[in-house]
This record gives structure tokens, C-alpha cells and sequence, in this order.
């Protein structure tokens, strides 16, 4: 592996942490990259190397894939590229431009960004100034860069708007960032990182927070930039099936170091790590038994109507839905399409919801939530789990795991203290987090200290703290690593089956809807336009809008 | 909440100082042997650094040095007891209107909005005068009129909380208000809270400093730097240091406020900040 003909390469690069080099102050240009620093996760032999022995070439006109989980040092690869390490990181190895030495973090390597090296950001909406208009910002780093007069760089920006595939150009150029949807802030941060006419564009992660339809979108722009200027792709992602599909090779990291590498093909042909087969597999889930007709119905909501403040339309029209004990029903959509909305309504968590929601005691008449007097409702709670999609943000950073799981049981009087840790650790240990014997300190730890997939898990617990007849997940495993889903999934599909407990499953993926629910209901602008069960809709969907969904699917 | 230590180095010194000048008005008096009221006749009216007065001492021969520090101490324990009394009603306040949201919440922030109307130092002064004066009243007169901002600011977050997965998971597992109050919203705002204490603190002071200026505030014998002041602006022709030391200290606290408030306030975003990266 030579290097020549590579527009950029990079040999041997490290990235370590300085002598006591802590992150202090507010130069972290990477605040909202979830900076393995902070989080924590990076644990190689040594801690302060964070990155070691990574090779990269960047040919023009080709898409290399940068695949790892969150924390093995994706981001700081693209971070080290560009020059824009925190100070307290610092990167060795040898760069090379056209066959040029260059040193790295030299003046020489801060002045190929821009010219040479654009970048793509996660967060369009971070990325882009709240206060100024779209077109402003790529006027600036057109008259900056390029040295363009206020006129030109105006016209050089509506053709790089049109370039970009905004609808409208030159209306787009007077709006504000907050005007546009994710996916048109993530083209608008591209027509920015094009201004510069660079020759290699680093894209971390630059679907993540985007629908999968409009995460095609996207990257069927950046590669049609690829083929048609000849750009050179490095493409970043935690998601091996989605790069797959875009890169011509591809570059598998864990903790730090490289793990595969090679062409695409070959290396989804025939994965040589065993690192690489689980993110390959991470998709592949065992098939659900079919549902049972026979069951109690557990939940039912009836002609649920909700719209909010100054909304142009209904965020729920109508809808109907019903869920029978021990089953599984995956509420399916697109942002926006109101399926986290009808899980909340349907939980009674938002004002102003019109309609029945009908709770089934076995054999009784249901008890309407929506009407029940706040303190019974509140009792009726202990029968209702919940886990957020946000593992961060669902578990309260002050208390310690023993009280957060035992939060649930302490609300509804149950126990005294030593019962509720001893059911604290049962639980823990049926979501697979092992409290017994010398790993009895878990309980006294709090939250930060543990991964996504493990907070997932301590969410989960919590929800299943007062043994409910229902689970409802929203989004539960959609911040979460392709292996860590994997596995949260195949926990609920145990919990579930083991428990009896029904699962309202509320996600836009599809294949995870199929892992875990028998039955499927998908929604499209507070409607359901298609429901019946999962296997059948997913081979047969009727409604054009099912099939929309099923296209943007990347191919695994 | 992490260490002091990441404050910017002006914010830590301006600490630094007024801790110590905190410890020189309680310690201070000890170092003289002179009683702040009791006049030395031997010397009236004499400048800096005259039979033994540091600061020199006023037209009755009162020790200007340990006037201004027991100045100082009365100063800096009203304006920290009426701190405290805005935080508590500050915090409790716009915590459950945060937490309520809706009606409850819009209800509540009108309220704040009719006091902010208010011409509040006229209310103060009105209260003040026509009330027999005790510290209790003085205390509420000022923490009354400093809490109000206190209050928006917990509110605002308080309602980010509300929103957070964690206290929406409270919820959906049954806890009622007053549990997701007490467990979750109260804890989570009161390091918040203690910063804002430095923001406000510098407010009370001077707030202190104006009503006793005007001769509202504690009384005779005792005289906060306020009362100081008013003294030191008629001797001015004659004594003018026993306006300057007063001034000077009651100017350099301040200041040291402001400047620590400005670290804190920067160190607070560094703090979000990387919360955000830890999350």
C-alpha cells in the first residue's frame, strides 16, 4: 500500500492524550460528537492512547467507509485529518498530499482545510449560525476563502444551493436555519464544505440524526458529488450495511485500532474479524413466532385526536388501535408521522388528547384512562413500563443505580428498603447486568459511568420494576450501537416471552419492529395507513407509503 | 458538580478576595484597638495613618478602619442572609411553575411579570418607612426585590426538566408532582442555584448599600457601608478619606462580583457544554 495517486493518506496515525491532558475550557470543537474523552468508553492497554496505527488513503472519485461503534475513535480519525484536535489530543503519523509530506498539525496541514479537505458535520442544526441566514453563511466562506466580490459570491452561492438540490435556491439563500428540515440543514452544510471547491470531503456520521428516507437522500448526493467532481469520500459511520452501500472500501475500527479493511465487496462477502460479522449481523435477527389470536385484549385506544399548539394539522387524525396481552405491536413511521405522539397519548403523558384509551384488568370492563382522576391514574401506572429512546438522558445523572431502578417500587409504597435492592438486583440481573457477588458495588454507581447499551438496559429495569403487563419502548434502541440494539432487542424479545408482557415497540426502523413485534401498524401523518401483521406487511405492504419505507432501508 | 478548580483564573482570584475580605470584616476588629462607636476624643477628624488610625477617623473621632470593616460585616451578612431568602423563594417558585407547565406555569411567570412592573425600590421605601424597621423586614425588603430574576431563570430550567426522559419517566411510572419535585426537578436545579447566588449576592449588597444610604437600613450605632457613605458625603470638605475607604471597598466588591459572576456564567456553558459531549 503505497499511497501514490492518493489525494490525502495518512500512515501509522495515533492519537494520544498529552501529559496531563484532561479536556479543560470550551475549546472542544467536537462538544456535540459525544468526544470519547468524555464519555469515557476508549479503554485500549493504554488509556492515553486513543487511536493507534491507522493507515488511510483517499483516492479522488472514490468513497473509503470509516465503520466502528461510538467511542473507537471514528470521529477523532476525521478530527486528527483535519487538523482540529482539542489541544489536549495530540496526533502523530505521516500525512501525505499529492506525494507531499506534510507535517501534521503544521501551518501547512491547518491550510488544507478549505482548500483541499471539507467537512461535513453530524449536527447540521449545531453546525449552522442560529441567527444568521443560510445564504450569509456560505456567502462568508466564499468571500473569505475565495476572495469573491459580495455580487459573485451571492450567484456562486445560489448555484451551490442548486448544486445541493435545495428546492428554491435563490429563496433559500434570505431563510434562517431553523426554516428548513434536518435534511435540508444537512445539504445546506454541504454546500458550505463546497464552497471552498476542496477535493476531499470528511462526512461524520452525516445521517445519524435523520430519517432513513432522507439519510438516502443525503448520501445519494454526496455520491453523486463523488462521481460527477471527482470528490474524494471519506464516510463515517456506525452503520456497516448503510456505508456498505455507498463505499468502495472500507475501514472497520474497534477501540482504537483497525480491525479489517479491504474492498466492500470482499469484506461483505466474506467478513474476516469476528468484530466485522457482528455489525454485519447486527440487522439479522431471528424470526418472531406468529402472534396468537386468542389473547385478552390489554390496551385499546379509540378515535385518539390530538393536534399541538399551532400546528397546522393534526399530529394524531383519528386513530384506533388495540393490543392484546403477551403481544408485541410496533408503531412504525417517519418523524413526524405522529408515532411517538400516539405512544405518549396513549400513556396519558400529553395534554389535550381527544378520544378512549381503555386499559383491560382480565375479564373486567376497561378503565378509561384518559378520563381517570389524576391520583388513580397514577396508581394504574405500576401496570405500564416505559424506556425512552435517549439512554443518556432517561436516567437521572445524580442518583445511584439502586435508587433510579427502585424509583418505580418507592412511588408506589412497595418494600422496604432491603427489598427493594434485593428486587433492584433481580432485576438488573434479568436485563443482564450482573448485581450478585463482587459486582455488588453496581448498584452504588451512577449513571455516567456506564455504556448507552448498559443505561438501555438500567432503563429497562426500571420500567420493569413494578412487573407491568406492558412495555411501551419509544424509539428504545434507536441511539443505540448496531450490536448493543442487537442485543437490547433480543433482551425484550426474552423479557417478553418470559414475563408475558404485551410490547408497544414505537420506532422508525423497520427491522427492529420485525424482531420484536408480532403485529405492525404503520403511520403517515397521524393516520395508519397499513397495520396487520409484521411478517406479512413487510413482505406484502399494500399502502405506497409501507413501501417508501421498506426502499429507504439500507441494503445488509 | 465538578471542581472549582476549571473557574477562569480571574473568576478564582476574585473569589480568593472576597473570601478573605469576608474573613477581615469578621476577624478584622480583633487587629484594632479601636471600637467602631466609640469616639476617640484625642483624635477628631484626623487623616490616615494618624495615632494609630490605619484609616484616619471622623468628626466625632470614630476609627474609620473599623467602621468600615464592621461596615463591611453588616453589609455582607445582609446581603448574603437576603441572597439566601431570594434563592429559597427564587428556586421554589420557578421550580413548580416549571415542573406545572401549562396554565399554572403561564399564571405564575404573569405574576413575575406584574412585580418586575413594579417600581420596586419606591415599594421598599414605602415598606421601610412606614413599618417599624427590624432585619426581618429588611431582609425580605431586599431578598423581595432580587428574587424575581432568580425566578425565571429556575423556571426556564425547571421546564427544560419537565421535558427531560428521566423526569418524563417519573412520570409515566405514576410519581406525583410533589415526588418529581422533591426527587428529581429540586436536586437537579440547586447547584444552578448556588451559582446564581453568586450573581445575586452583588445585587442585594447594593441594594443594602442604597437603602442604608438613605438611611433605611440598620440603625444607629450600627452602619453598613451605605450608611457609611452618607456619612462620608458630608465630611467630604473636611475628611474625605472617611468617604474613599468605605467607597473603595464597597467599588472592589462589586467588582469582584461582577468579574466572578462573568466566570461563572462562562464556566457554567463549559459545564453544558461538556455535559453535552458526555452525553
Amino acid at each position: 500500500m503505497s499511497g501514490a495517486g492518493a489525494v490525502l493518506a495518512v500512515r501509522g496515525l495515533r492519537v494520544e492524550a498529552r501529559h496531563g491532558g484532561i479536556l479543560r475550557g470550551g475549546h472542544d470543537a467536537s462538544a456535540r460528537n459525544r468526544n470519547p474523552l468524555a464519555s469515557g468508553t476508549v479503554a485500549g492497554p493504554n488509556p492515553r492512547v486513543l487511536l493507534d496505527g491507522l493507515d488511510l488513503e483517499l483516492h479522488a472519485g472514490e468513497c473509503l467507509g470509516l465503520v466502528g461503534e461510538s467511542g473507537s475513535g471514528k470521529s477523532l480519525s476525521a478530527l486528527a485529518l483535519l487538523g482540529l484536535l482539542p489541544p489536549a489530543l495530540q496526533a502523530t503519523g505521516q500525512l501525505s498530499h499529492d506525494g507531499a509530506t506534510i507535517a501534521m498539525g503544521s501551518s501547512a496541514h491547518a491550510a488544507l482545510r478549505g482548500r483541499v479537505l471539507g467537512w461535513v458535520p453530524q449536527d447540521p442544526l449545531a453546525a449552522l449560525h442560529p441567527l444568521r441566514t443560510a445564504g450569509s453563511q456560505l456567502v462568508e466562506a466564499l468571500r473569505v476563502m475565495r476572495g469573491q466580490s459580495r455580487e459573485h459570491a451571492r450567484r456562486e452561492a445560489e448555484a451551490l444551493f442548486a448544486r445541493v438540490q435545495l428546492p428554491d435556491p435563490a429563496a433559500a439563500l434570505h431563510r434562517f436555519p431553523h426554516q428548513f428540515s434536518g435534511g435540508q440543514r444537512q445539504r445546506i452544510a454541504i454546500a458550505i464544505a463546497l464552497a471552498t471547491r476542496p477535493r476531499v470531503l470528511i462526512a461524520d456520521e452525516p445521517t445519524s440524526s435523520l430519517d432513513a428516507r432522507i439519510a438516502r437522500d443525503i448520501l445519494d448526493l454526496l455520491d453523486t458529488l463523488r462521481r460527477e467532481d471527482g470528490l474524494a469520500l471519506l464516510l463515517i459511520s456506525h452503520d456497516l450495511p448503510l456505508v456498505g452501500a455507498y463505499a468502495q472500501r472500507l475501514v472497520v475500527l474497534q477501540r482504537g485500532a483497525l480491525v479489517e479493511r479491504g474492498d466492500t465487496r470482499a469484506v461483505f462477502a466474506d467478513p474476516q474479524q469476528a468484530y466485522t460479522r457482528e455489525l454485519l449481523a447486527a440487522d439479522r435477527l431471528a424470526p418472531l413466532p406468529p402472534a396468537r389470536d386468542d389473547a385478552a385484549v390489554l390496551l385499546r385506544g379509540e378515535h385518539l385526536r390530538m393536534r399541538y399548539p399551532k400546528a397546522p394539522r393534526d399530529a394524531l387524525d383519528g386513530v384506533s388501535i388495540e393490543l392484546r396481552r403477551g403481544e408485541g405491536l410496533a408503531l412504525v413511521g417517519e418523524s413526524g408521522s405522529g408515532k411517538s405522539t400516539l405512544g405518549r397519548a396513549l400513556l396519558r403523558l400529553l395534554r389535550g388528547v381527544h378520544g378512549r384509551v381503555l386499559l383491560f384488568d382480565d375479564g373486567q370492563d376497561g378503565i378509561d384512562l384518559a378520563v381517570l382522576p389524576a391520583r388513580e391514574l397514577r396508581a394504574l401506572r405500576a401496570r405500564i413500563g416505559v424506556v425512552f429512546q435517549d439512554p443518556y438522558a432517561s436516567l437521572d445523572p445524580r442518583l445511584r443505580i439502586a435508587e433510579i431502578v427502585a424509583e418505580p417500587l418507592r412511588i408506589h409504597g412497595r418494600g422496604d428498603a432491603a427489598a427493594r435492592r434485593a428486587k433492584v438486583a433481580e432485576l438488573l440481573q434479568a436485563v443482564g447486568l450482573d448485581a450478585s457477588g463482587a459486582d455488588e458495588d453496581l448498584l452504588d454507581r451512577h449513571p455516567h459511568q456506564f455504556s448507552g447499551g448498559q443505561r438501555q438496559r438500567i432503563a429497562i429495569a426500571r420500567a420493569l420494576a413494578t412487573d407491568p403487563d406492558l412495555l411501551v419502548c419509544d424509539e428504545a434502541v434507536s441511539a443505540l450501537d448496531a450490536h448493543h440494539r442487537a442485543a437490547i432487542l433480543a433482551l425484550l424479545v426474552t423479557l417478553k416471552r418470559e414475563r408475558g408482557l404485551a410490547l408497544l415497540f414505537v420506532t422508525h426502523d423497520l427491522a427492529a419492529a420485525a424482531a420484536v413485534a408480532e403485529r405492525i401498524a404503520v403511520l403517515e401523518a397521524g393516520r395508519i395507513v397499513e397495520s396487520g401483521v409484521t411478517a406479512e406487511v413487510l413482505r406484502a405492504p399494500q399502502h405506497p407509503h409501507t413501501r417508501a419505507l421498506l426502499a429507504a432501508r439500507p441494503a445488509a | 458538580m465538578p471542581s472549582l478548580r476549571s473557574l477562569p483564573p480571574v473568576a478564582r482570584a476574585c473569589l480568593i478576595g472576597l473570601v478573605a475580605l469576608a474573613v477581615l470584616c469578621w476577624l478584622g476588629p480583633l487587629l484594632t484597638r479601636f471600637d467602631p462607636h466609640s469616639p476617640d476624643w484625642t483624635a477628631l477628624s484626623v487623616g490616615p495613618g494618624v495615632a494609630g488610625h490605619w484609616f484616619g477617623t471622623d468628626a466625632i473621632g470614630r476609627d474609620v478602619y473599623a467602621r468600615t470593616l464592621a461596615g463591611g460585616r453588616l453589609s455582607l451578612t445582609i446581603g448574603l442572609l437576603a441572597s439566601v431568602v431570594a434563592l429559597v423563594i427564587g428556586l421554589g417558585y420557578g421550580a413548580i411553575a416549571g415542573l406545572a407547565g401549562g396554565r399554572v406555569e403561564r399564571a405564575l411567570l404573569r405574576v413575575l411579570d406584574v412585580f418586575s412592573a413594579l417600581p420596586f425600590l419606591l415599594v421598599v421605601i414605602l415598606l421601610l418607612t412606614l413599618f417599624e424597621r427590624s432585619l426581618g423586614l429588611l431582609l425580605a425588603a431586599i431578598g423581595g426585590y432580587v428574587w424575581i430574576d432568580l425566578a425565571r431563570v429556575m423556571r426556564a430550567e425547571a421546564a427544560r426538566l419537565r421535558e427531560a426522559p428521566f423526569v418524563l419517566a417519573a412520570e409515566a411510572a405514576g410519581a406525583s408532582f410533589r415526588q418529581r419535585l422533591h426527587w428529581h426537578v429540586l436536586p437537579n436545579l440547586l447547584p444552578l442555584a448556588f451559582v446564581y447566588l453568586g450573581l445575586i449576592l452583588p445585587q442585594a449588597i447594593l441594594v443594602e448599600s442604597f437603602l442604608g444610604f438613605l438611611g433605611l437600613s440598620v440603625d444607629e450605632p450600627s452602619a453598613s457601608w451605605g450608611t457609611l457613605l452618607s456619612e462620608g458625603v458630608q465630611e467630604l470638605d473636611g475628611a474625605p478619606w472617611t468617604l474613599l475607604f468605605p467607597a473603595g471597598l464597597l467599588v472592589a466588591t462589586l467588582a469582584a462580583f461582577q468579574f466572578l459572576g462573568d466566570g461563572l456564567r462562562d464556566w457554567l456553558d463549559v459545564q453544558g457544554q461538556r455535559e453535552m459531549a458526555a452525553a
